[in-house]
């Protein structure tokens, strides 16, 4: 039984494929593994002698990501790649985007957008030794939205002749009459829109390979390999494997003037391996591979091949690591760990919409008060964090937001102190600004843009600190690598994060792997207890392309950066926990 | 109005027409839907939504591929086909493609309702307007989510499969929260018809039960007794549901696997009150009487006086176990008894009443544990009694728990936040592991 589940990032299928790229861990242990024969290696991880070296090799930072999103954001977006919109479908019903948005104007609407969005994905999925499954897929349509009267109203429809076109902005029109009407009998004040100069022009995402120019078989080949890779190491009884592509191809018209045409490329690979042992039981190990705003190089720089098989050997690894010793300790956070805690923590309660009350209903509200911004201080000084929509690699990058407001880059948390929130056109005036910071996005065509997450992300330290050096700093602790279980309240105050890879640190050392365990600590708290950030060297991209929100639910693609950071936490050991 | 029956079938004919592969199956749903949200007492964003969706997947030597599109005319639908058809030769072989289902005999069940079919933005204002003006005669803010959905499915292939089912839809929530910020809590309604639509009625609810909720309590995490009301109790299980899969469980990576081999189908592992079926035909609680594959959906029992007594399988691993193929089912049922929820809370003497959870997500695979925390209204029950509202917590804990730990039973109702059909008993279960308190409201 499915239930719903709002606010959230999204479980189920799409949750599997958003795994990350590889754990600084990995890298560290891979210099012996490689040394040596695999049955040996085998034994080694199996019994967790391997780890006990307690040898870090801070190698160079060799991790695929698109060029330029290592390093936080420039505050303008990346430049257009130069081809990808020729023989766009969207582009040749621009008038229909004309039509609707005309027709609203004449009926007095104050505002009127169209938005013709063909939104295109192609998938590869592979268990065990077979493809199970090849797909594409494409949906293409326009969604018309108004402000009559103070009042919003919407349609949308996949039928792209003008008699539909016109006939959703009617009934776009009418809504928007009905809801002033109903807004006037509960004594509601009119919405308004702050003001946006017209923009022109076309953004395409940078990417170096499209994706649809690789043929399936290229891709089955290639994800089929990274499998059976997986499969081949001992211990390893099953896999899952995918990549998807995702192409969203968008025009908004608005009544401003604004007409911009984009091209987004979003990658997303996917590698589990799932060890079964008689006595043990089984346990699963995921790649962290992030989703990206990128090509297909982007997927090809990841070696999913070459990776697998210590994928395949963390799997084993978990089945025979020791429990974790609970209680509050210092916990380490890898960046593949980390900018999920970034998201549900800070990204979602500094929603100005949320904290005003208007997702009461389901995502919930904020334990950020609407009057907090330069009063609430939520993190030590290590903490820095930034939202901007201009970062190279970011999902939710873009050239203009889906009100035709340039994207930006500003500052939501200053050295521990809540300064900044996220709006729309429609919020700003809320709290006394007199433009939106550019965050409005609706899902497909199908979708009312309301206020959706940038991307998000804590800033590097300046002293420049390796992952090694975190450790190295630290008594008695754990060290937590990619995305495990996740769970936090409707105001974000109490959360449990799990990881893919836990490892115990000991006077300065990695000493070994351990089993499950999870992190719980209250938003404020964990914040205020950073005490060290890595510098811009440990700097990573992660990401999900099912951030949840709103009624009826719609998922934004966004992304999280990140350094390494040190936190105190309440440590649980979830293998002892029932 | 979607696609009839009549027209469902010109359209398969249309696709399949275009087919030059001889195992060519297609699935269409055409959907309209409307919605209207509303917050801190006022209409928020609305809108109308129509959207056709057609798969077509086209198989031959053992290669298979699906691709979707909407475009609806000749050339569009011609495309389509021939686009899966090159798909499929560049998919390597699937050693486990079935042959296409051909024809089958499915249920028919009536899962629409003319007045639900027929709801627009007058019909949703009217019904937010009561609302609205309800909560604002109690005192408290509202914010909600009126949604209807008027939906055709047919799935056809061309060895003969013609599965069609047309469905309505209607939900409304509530959530009523005290102007200190104190109290909240939620109501809703979900139902294929909207005769039983009250937007007042759901504010009334939500209101008085906000109200009590104020100035919760602090209590200490740790295990209680407590007595889950329906929404809590479809929260958990949809853990247990989602976990029923024969194959995990034979492939030893899932709690239903049998230590040494196999799987646990008809062991006695719960409760003997523990009773869980699935039914599409049922007459208040109607759902689609075939999956998304063409697979018939009859009833099914899956656990019968506390014994496993099916799981659900794909048709290839039905085939190689010589079992009978399931899908995962379109509605979960679990029996109860006649108790009121006033006689469950009577005879705890100390507990805590869970009205709903809130993020609850899978933690360990393996012991089929999850988490997640309780959210607008947490009561501690005291002497048979509510004694005194209380703050939220977060539980780690298995929905094995409730099957195994159980005390009591009340009514089955149905549980008005979840997605599917669900209709359960509130539940009074023992040694519940809260693990954590929250300060969120």
């Amino acid at each position: 039984m499915r239930t719903r589940d709002g606010d959230t990032i999204a479980r189920g299928r799409r949750i599997e494929k958003d795994a990350w790229a590889a754990p600084d861990a990995r890298r560290h242990f891979a210099y012996h593994r490689d040394a040596m024969p695999t049955s040996r290696r085998q034994f080694l991880a199996a019994s967790g002698l391997l780890t006990s070296a307690g040898l870090l090799v801070p190698g160079p930072a060799a991790w695929a990501m698109p060029r330029g999103a290592k390093a936080p954001a420039p505050g303008t977006p990346p430049k257009s790649a130069a081809s990808g919109l020729s023989g766009s479908p969207v582009a040749a019903h621009a008038a229909l985007a004309r039509v609707a948005v005309e027709e609203a104007t004449k009926a007095k609407a104050a505002y009127a957008d169209a938005r013709i969005v063909q939104w295109s994905t192609e998938g590869v999925d592979v268990r065990d030794e077979r493809v199970s499954g090849v797909s594409s897929s494409t949906d293409t349509g326009i969604g018309v939205r108004v402000l009559v009267d103070g009042a919003w109203g919407f349609a949308a429809t996949d039928d792209l002749s003008e008699a539909a076109v016109r006939a959703a902005t009617k009934r776009a029109l009418e809504a928007a009459k009905i809801g002033a009407k109903l807004r006037a009998d509960v004594g509601a004040p009119p919405i308004e829109l702050a003001p946006a100069p017209a923009a022109k022009g076309t953004w395409v995402a940078p990417f170096e390979v499209d994706p649809r120019s690789i043929s399936a078989r290229d891709k089955a080949e290639l994800i089929l390999e990274a499998s059976q890779a997986a499969l081949r190491v001992q211990g390893v009884k099953h896999t899952r494997a995918g990549v998807e592509s995702i192409v969203e191809d968008k025009l908004l018209v608005t009544s401003d003037g604004t007409e911009v045409h984009q091209l987004f490329m979003r990658m997303s690979p996917s590698l589990t391996a799932t060890a079964v042992h008689p006595r043990l039981g089984f346990a699963s190990r995921d790649h962290e591979a992030a989703p990206m705003l990128a090509g297909w190089e982007y997927v090809t720089s990841l070696d999913l091949v070459g990776a697998a098989p210590e994928i395949g050997h963390e799997a084993v690894q978990k089945l025979h690591a020791p429990a974790v010793k609970a209680g509050r300790r210092r916990l380490i956070l890898a960046p593949s760990n980390l900018w999920l805690t970034i998201h549900e923590s800070i990204g979602h309660p500094t929603e100005l919409d949320r904290a005003m009350g208007f997702e009461a209903d389901f995502a919930g509200t904020s334990f950020i008060g609407p009057d907090a911004a330069g009063k609430l201080r939520l993190g030590s000084k290590k903490v820095t964090i930034v939202a901007d929509r201009t970062q190279p690699g970011g999902l939710a990058t873009t050239g203009w937001d889906d009100e035709g407001v340039t994207a930006q880059r500003w500052t939501m948390v200053d050295e521990g102190l809540f300064v900044g929130w996220q709006t729309t056109r429609d919020q700003a005036a809320w709290i006394g600004d007199k433009a939106s910071l550019g965050t409005a996005y609706g899902q497909k065509y199908s979708g009312v843009a309301f206020q959706r997450m940038p991307n998000v992300s804590l800033q590097p330290g300046s002293e420049g600190y390796t992952t090694e050096d975190l450790i190295n700093a630290t008594d008695d602790g754990v060290y937590v690598t990619g995305r495990g279980s996740w769970s936090i309240d409707h105001q974000r105050y109490n959360f449990q994060f799990s990881g893919q890879t836990f490892w115990e640190v000991k006077h300065g050392r990695i000493v070994g792997p351990l089993r499950d365990l999870a992190y719980q600590a209250n938003t404020v708290d964990f914040w205020t207890s950073c005490d060290m950030v890595g510098g811009a060297g440990t700097y990573r991209l992660g990401g999900s392309l099912g951030d949840g929100k709103g009624q009826p639910g719609q998922s934004n693609s966004v992304s999280h950066g990140c350094p390494p950071a040190r936190f105190m936490a309440n440590i649980i050991d979830t293998g002892a926990s029932k | 109005m979607t696609l009839s029956r009549s027209q469902a079938k010109k359209w398969v004919d249309r696709v399949l027409t275009q087919a030059s592969f001889g195992d060519v199956r297609v699935r269409i749903t055409d959907e309209r839907r409307g919605h209207l949200r509303f917050a801190k007492g006022q209409p928020t964003t609305e809108g109308d939504v129509e959207r056709l969706e057609i798969h077509v997947t086209a198989a031959k030597d053992g290669r298979h591929a699906t691709v979707t599109g909407n475009r609806t005319d000749d050339a569009g639908l011609a495309a389509l086909v021939e686009q899966a058809e090159a798909l499929a030769e560049l998919a390597p072989p699937d050693p486990e493609l079935m042959p296409p289902l051909g024809k089958t005999t499915h249920a028919t069940v009536k899962a629409t309702d003319g007045a639900a079919a027929r709801l627009g933005a007058a019909e949703r204002a009217k019904a937010v307007a009561a609302a609205i003006t309800t909560a604002k005669d109690k005192g408290v803010d509202v914010a909600g989510f009126l949604s209807h959905a008027e939906t055709s499915t047919v799935v056809a292939d061309r060895a003969g499969l013609f599965a069609f089912h047309q469905d309505t839809r209607v939900s409304m929530t509530t959530t009523c929260r005290t102007s200190d910020g104190t109290g909240s809590a939620r109501a809703g309604y979900a139902s294929f018809a909207a005769g039983g639509l009250d937007g007042a009625a759901l504010a009334e609810d939500a209101a008085l039960r906000a109200l009590k909720s104020k100035n919760p309590k602090k209590v200490d995490p740790g295990r209680y007794t407590v007595v889950l009301m329906p929404d809590a109790v479809a929260d958990l299980l949809s853990f247990f549901s989602m976990a029923l899969g024969q194959r995990a469980a034979d492939e030893g990576r899932s709690w239903f696997a049998k230590p040494g081999g196999g799987s646990k189908v008809g062991e006695s592992l719960f409760d003997p009150r523990v009773t869980i079926f699935s039914d599409p035909k049922n007459a208040k609680y109607p759902s689609s009487p075939f999956a998304r594959d063409g697979r018939p959906q009859p009833r099914v029992e899956w656990v019968k006086g506390g014994r496993l007594l099916s799981l659900t399988a794909e048709r290839y691993w039905a085939d190689k176990q010589g079992i009978p193929s399931r899908p995962r089912p379109s509605s979960w049922f679990m029996e109860g008894t006649s108790a009121s929820l006033d006689d469950l809370i009577a005879d705890v003497d100390k507990g805590i009443l869970v009205s709903r959870f809130w993020y609850n997500r899978m933690l360990a695979r393996r012991s089929l544990t999850a988490t997640g925390l309780t959210r607008d209204g947490t009561f501690l029950i005291e002497g048979g009694r509510i004694a005194t509202p209380i703050g939220n917590l977060r539980y780690n804990d298995s929905p094995l728990t409730l099957l195994t730990k159980l005390q009591a039973l009340g009514t089955p109702e149905r549980a008005a936040f979840a997605g599917d059909v669900v209709v359960v008993p509130p539940l009074v279960v023992r040694d519940f592991n809260f693990e954590s308190t929250s300060d969120a409201i």
